[in-house]
């Protein structure tokens, strides 16, 4: 049997269950940076009050600390290898779009997004959003040309963004006159909603058509016509 | 009987048993570890998420995390009793550490049930994915930790095997401090 030494354990557990408290409390105050303290600030603290007293790692051989140690570095080192992949939805050479599409799916609306703090009416809130917004609900076809298509046709509308460097050929140009010459804006519409392989263009172009509806596409085209000749 | 040598023999000055609990706990930290920085670099990607996110009730999440620290509680108090060799003690607070493991599974039956009743299944999206495989396999170690402590108890009741109170412990702790990241990752961050 090991060494006998009990700290005052009741001490340790009503210090916990104020911990508790304080995270509960926490968000109800209503700054971001205030709560990720309480949450995760916190949750340190307990977890060390824990780990120290109660599994009485503060009087264990060196060696245990090294063996879970070992396992934290670990946990780390993975995080810090994949995370920037995953957090990031475009690189240099890449674009992932199953992740970009999935937040724009699950946003329905930039500003509708800000509005939801914690606490609002999540329920209410599309509701209004659609009274307010006659036909068009605030769809933006900018913004989207900006989120979403600038990836890889650039920010002007070049053909230039982050993804063009590994795409061969090059996304669409609709600065430039001679991609005009050949395309009507029904053509377009379907390469945006059905992939640039519907119209026989490269198949690089994903079909978006799960993104935008008929309407939305058409909105994105006369966009785009605005690019021309910049 | 015969006794193994492990339970004698600590070439590390760490009695080998408990050396083992701490070898298990290193595999765990990298199980639990990897699905936790898994989620959490996912969360910071999909801010859509917390629409998500603001569904779990904080109250159920909270009133789990207290039931989970007390029965830690009585669990160091049960290692306690086990050191000052009064094996009934120890095995009186392994059943309330048990009941406490009790108390949280059926909070946790309702809970799911309620909102698995709403929609919100595992496969509804990525939040809710992460959120049953997380707390699910957590359930998991909640219900094999209790079972292990009946029997550890069963033993303590004769005063037999009380070192092994302090092990089942160390085990439990852990739990308790997976909970304690779980809580304020899936209820409290909105």
């Amino acid at each position: 049997m090991s060494e006998q030494h009990h700290p005052d354990y009741k001490k340790i557990y009503i210090a916990l269950v104020i911990l508790l408290a304080i995270s509960v409390a926490g968000p109800h105050v209503g700054l971001k940076w205030l709560t990720l303290i309480t949450a995760f600030g916190v949750a340190l603290v307990k977890a060390n009050l824990v780990v120290e007293n109660f599994m009485h790692l503060k009087w264990e051989k060196v060696l245990a600390k090294w063996v879970l140690g070992t396992s934290l570095v670990l946990m780390a080192l993975f995080f810090a290898g994949v995370s920037p992949d995953v957090m990031e939805h475009k690189g240099d050479r890449w674009v992932n779009n199953a992740a970009i599409a999935a937040v724009a799916r699950g946003i329905p609306d930039e500003e509708e997004a800000a509005a939801q703090e914690p606490g609002a009416e999540e329920a209410a809130a599309p509701r209004e959003a659609a009274a307010a917004a006659p036909p068009a609900p605030a769809f933006k076809a900018e913004e989207q040309f900006k989120q979403v298509c600038s990836a890889c046709h650039g920010l002007e509308g070049k053909g230039n963004g982050p993804g063009a460097a590994s795409l061969d050929p090059k996304p669409a140009n609709f600065t430039d006159p001679a991609f005009w010459a050949d395309k009507d804006d029904a053509t377009l519409v379907k390469a945006i909603r059905e992939g640039g392989a519907s119209v026989g263009k490269s198949s690089a172009m994903p079909a978006w058509g799960s993104l935008y509806n008929e309407d939305q596409a058409k909105q994105i085209v006369a966009y785009l016509h605005t690019l021309k000749g910049n | 009987m015969h006794k193994p040598i492990a339970t004698t023999r600590s070439a590390t000055g760490i009695p080998t048993g408990r050396l083992a609990v701490w070898w298990v706990l290193a595999s765990e930290i990298v199980i639990f570890g990897g699905l936790l920085a898994s989620y959490v670099m996912h969360r910071i990607g999909h801010p859509e998420w917390a629409v998500a996110a603001s569904h779990t009730n904080t109250w159920i999440g909270a009133t789990n995390t207290f039931v989970l620290l007390t029965s830690s509680f009585t669990a160091v108090l049960a290692h306690q009793a086990a050191e000052h060799g009064d094996g009934k003690t120890a095995a009186k607070y392994l059943l309330m550490t048990i009941g406490g493991a009790a108390t949280f599974i059926t909070i946790k039956s309702f809970e799911w049930a309620h909102e698995i009743r709403e929609g919100f299944t595992i496969t509804a999206n990525g939040f809710w994915s992460f959120y049953y495989t997380a707390a699910g396999l957590h359930a998991l170690h909640v219900i094999a930790g209790a079972v292990v402590m009946a029997f550890i108890a069963r033993d303590a009741m004769k005063g037999r095997e009380l070192h092994r109170v302090e092990l089942v412990g160390i085990y439990w702790h852990f739990v308790d401090v997976i909970w304690i990241f779980l809580f304020p990752l899936l209820y409290i961050a909105k």
